[in-house]
């Protein structure tokens, strides 16, 4: 699964200076691959790596080692200087962001924000009405600045801004977390039919289980900025081979669920492997 | 346990009565300036010597200086270089010190380290001194007045507007942005600094009063506007002599028009900062 595929993440690496001394591995040899339209999972609890492995697929971290290679070109740690390699880069893969509020511009309506990004890659403006119809949202909606979009109707708008460029994978991060359930599931239908009828491969980055299992095919268990566990979903999340996976799985709220048997187990795992 | 009451708190909306007054009394001294030549009785610089420090008249309102020049018309026409003025050294201070702030905030690392270390130099340096420094180079006058100062002010705006620019640039929308492909210089010019405005006119409307008051002092010390100018820190430094001959309106109308006009801006400036700050 490593080696083929349309993006393909080979040993990357990357660790902070901590302020006493010493560093902070937050990925360590973190490798993957996704086949085009294909979907991976990258789940962990919160510090675990998984966001900073998000930010290095789209460039805003730089890998201190390590390859991203997109269809078989790997992409320049540094951000290109020259233009048209900018925009050939940002056309491999678009992400949305985690939080709504404050990923989009405050300034622009959502018209104006999908302009943007399609005049800077050269595209007909006039797609932009194509774009928000396409992820449900109106004329009305166009017009209106992100104050005056819920939250839902940001996310969707952000997606459709990813879109703009015509990316061929998508990298969200944590992108339904701030959403309330129904606005999930809406989001996440829609996800489904981009990945469905563009071809376009999703990395999803959650530590939602419940949405990763119901929106990517492979799953990338991260723990303390290593993967733990990797392979199909459906396999990973009903028969977890690593106790760290079994944790996760344990913590989420179910009928007859005691959340002082999770935090106890996950104080012994701690314990247990440091 | 303790039951815990409240009680009931009335929200009365806060009526700036203050900065109503205050905003007016603006609006009045503008319009004055602009209509100074339909309102004024007299040319600005007619001179009658039979009429020396007059007090006021029917015929001289605020009474004359020691040259006999009517000090109604005087301090009108000097709202205009005292309104202007100030606007014009902002506008330097706030081009200068926008692009040092957003470059040391956007580059960091040693562009962010020579800029700060530069306008903490600067900040060190008593303002008024690196006036007179570059006016004693420059020779004086207003516009050298003006350049001076608004260099003089330039590290504060840069200080300001970089702390605000690195919060703003950790936004992930900047971000976004660049995910998009786009150049730095581009995100910067067309996105970072349009969402700085707010903040950052909101601190250029509280500096005002203080810039009225620089360049007020300038011409006073003989740097800034030249006779036979009607700018009103010229006017204080005219009238200073008459004070001694027991004649007080010289001194006293153009001082009372800049403590005016600054104590105004300051209320009017503190609630537009506090209101433009809370929004963006």
């Amino acid at each position: 699964m490593n080696n083929t595929g349309l993006l393909v993440v080979d040993k990357v690496c990357k660790s902070y200076p901590l302020p006493g001394g010493g560093r902070l591995t937050a990925a360590e040899d973190v490798s993957f691959g996704v086949a085009p339209g294909g979907s991976l999972g990258i789940v962990g609890e919160s510090g675990s790596g998984k966001t900073t492995v998000a930010r290095m697929l789209v460039g805003l971290v730089r890998p201190d080692s390590g390859t991203v290679t997109v269809g078989g070109t790997a992409r320049a740690a540094r951000t290109p200087g020259r233009r048209t390699a900018r925009l050939a880069r940002a056309r491999e893969i678009q992400m949305v962001f985690q939080d709504p509020y404050l990923s989009l511009d405050p300034r622009l309506t959502a018209g104006q924000c999908l302009r943007t990004a399609l005049r800077l890659h050269g595209k007909e403006e006039a797609l932009a009405g194509e774009l928000l119809e396409r992820v449900g949202l109106g004329e009305r909606e166009a017009r209106a600045r992100p104050r005056q979009l819920s939250g839902g109707q940001r996310q969707r708008l952000a997606i459709a801004r990813a879109l703009a460029v015509d990316p061929r994978v998508l990298v969200l991060d944590e992108a339904v977390a701030a959403l309330d359930v129904s606005i999930q599931a809406q989001i996440l239908a829609l996800l489904d039919e981009i990945r469905r009828e563009a071809g376009v491969a999703l990395v999803f980055v959650s530590h939602d289980l419940a949405v990763v299992q119901h929106i990517t095919d492979d799953v990338l268990v991260m723990r303390r900025g290593r993967v733990v566990e990797q392979g199909p979903t459906a396999r990973v999340l009903s028969e977890p081979s690593d106790p760290y996976t079994r944790l996760l799985l344990a913590a989420v709220p179910r009928e007859g669920w005691d959340p002082d048997d999770a935090v106890a187990a996950r104080s012994a795992l701690v314990e247990a492997t440091g | 346990m303790t039951a815990l009451t409240l009680a009931p708190v009335a929200v009365r909306p806060r009526r700036p009565v203050g900065v109503l007054l205050a905003g007016s009394f603006l609006a009045l001294v503008a319009l004055a300036a602009a209509l100074a030549p339909l309102l004024a009785p007299y040319a600005p610089e007619a001179i009658d010597l039979s009429a020396s420090l007059a007090g006021t008249s029917a015929e001289h309102l605020l009474g004359t200086d020691a040259s006999g020049q009517d000090l109604l018309s005087r301090v009108l026409y000097g709202a205009r270089t005292s309104l202007i003025a100030p606007v014009l050294l902002l506008a330097v201070a706030a081009v200068l010190g926008v692009t040092l702030g957003v470059l040391a905030a956007w580059r960091g690392g040693w562009v962010d380290a020579f800029v700060s270390r530069l306008t903490d130099v600067m900040y060190a340096f008593p303002g008024l001194l690196f006036t007179v420094l570059i006016i004693a180079v420059f020779g004086t006058g207003m516009t050298t007045s003006v350049l001076a100062l608004g260099l003089a002010y330039t590290p504060t705006v840069a200080k300001y507007t970089r702390s605000l620019a690195l919060s703003e640039s950790g936004k992930p929308y900047i971000d976004a942005y660049r995910v998009q492909g786009m150049g730095g210089a581009r995100i910067c010019a067309l996105y970072l600094v349009p969402n700085l405005g707010r903040g950052v006119v909101g601190y250029l409307v509280v500096l005002f009063g203080e810039a009225l008051m620089s360049l007020a002092t300038l011409s006073y010390l003989g740097f800034g506007a030249q006779p036979p100018s009607s700018d009103w820190g010229l006017m204080v430094q005219e009238g200073q002599a008459a004070v001694v001959q027991s004649a007080l309106l010289p001194a006293l109308v153009p001082g009372t028009a800049i403590a005016a006009v600054v104590v105004s801006f300051n209320v009017v400036g503190v609630w537009a900062a506090d209101r433009l700050g809370r929004r963006g």
